[in-house]
């Protein structure tokens, strides 16, 4: 078996060969993502060291788009999520509560000795508004 | 640098197995680079870089990991992460342009496959073992360097590097290559 640098280095020769064989679009956007990193400095003095290894392969320099977002989004984003969570939660437990009471107001009505033909009898229920209103 | 960023890209996407991902991660490490170490000496650039590439594919699992604890407390919202599923290197590769068309066409494609079946065994390295490798012999640092890059011992780095050299080894191997 050959040495272990030897036969990484075929490896890591393979893995540059591999990185001619880029998706197309794909080099476009790292070049745009170098040349929106280069328009963040800030500062002017910072320029030539890292222009020097940034720069070499690249045109000039244009200002891009973050493709990701701020923090100041994510917080945002965070918040909504949260309201989402509490409103969702609310809703659930209000169907518990209203659901909860069909099934007290069914057990009502099944368990009473009144057959529960009577509720739709209008009738009975003229005579359960008469009698309620006096 | 066009070298540096494709590296970086292919390392990430290792990594992560999402071009969209990849991609962010490797422009936010070069953001961060340009923002936090603009006046740095040139000769440190390269170890700066691979650390802050390094530090945002792992700031990229723990958001994952957020996100997936999430979505399993949500499960109206669950769906199951096929992305490995639908991963495959040889759809990371595409036919070069004419201009390369003087070589064997035989060969290209005989090295292509190749090149597919390392990335391939690289992805299922473990990631430790796989940044050390990728550090020492395809970024070419020094162990030390590597070390201050991944946040570990020296003795780490060595670890690393012999147990993904043995399981690379034996993956391509297994898969009938032998370089």
């Amino acid at each position: 078996m050959m040495p272990e640098s030897e036969f990484a280095k075929k490896i890591a020769t393979y893995l540059t060969a591999g990185t001619t064989e880029l998706k197309p679009g794909v080099a476009y956007r790292l070049q745009q993502a170098r040349t929106a990193a280069l328009a963040r400095l800030a500062q002017p003095d910072k320029m030539p060291a890292i222009e020097r290894e940034l720069s070499m392969a690249g045109p000039g320099y244009s200002r891009g788009p973050r493709r990701s977002g701020s923090p100041s989004w994510r917080w945002i984003a965070a918040a909504v999520l949260l309201l989402g969570i509490v409103a969702f939660g609310w809703q659930q437990w209000q169907a518990y509560i209203q659901v909860k009471e069909f099934e007290d107001l069914d057990a009502q009505i099944l368990s009473s000795d009144l057959p529960i033909d009577a509720y739709l009898d209008r009738g009975f229920q003229n005579w359960l508004k008469t009698s309620y209103e006096r | 640098m066009a070298d540096v960023e494709r590296r970086a890209y292919k390392q990430a996407i290792f990594a992560v197995r999402d071009e969209d991902a990849a991609l962010d991660i490797v422009q936010d490490a070069m953001l961060k680079l340009t923002e936090n170490y603009g006046g740095k000496p040139a000769g440190e650039l390269p170890m700066l870089f691979q650390r802050i590439l390094q530090n945002t594919i792992h700031d990229h699992f723990r958001r994952q990991k957020v996100r997936s604890t999430w979505t399993t407390l949500l499960s109206a919202l669950g769906q199951k992460d096929d992305r490995d599923e639908e991963y495959d290197p040889l759809e990371t590769l595409q036919a070069k342009s004419d201009s390369n068309a003087a070589a064997d066409p035989a060969l290209q494609l005989e090295q292509s496959q190749i090149i597919a079946l390392i990335e391939q065994a690289l992805s299922r390295l473990p990631a430790r073992q796989r940044e050390a490798f990728l550090l020492r012999y395809w970024e070419e640092l020094d162990v030390a360097e590597a070390a201050a890059a991944m946040g570990c011992s020296e003795g780490s780095v060595k670890t690393h590097c012999s147990r993904a050299v043995h399981a690379l080894a034996g993956m391509l191997a297994a898969k009938g290559l032998k370089l």
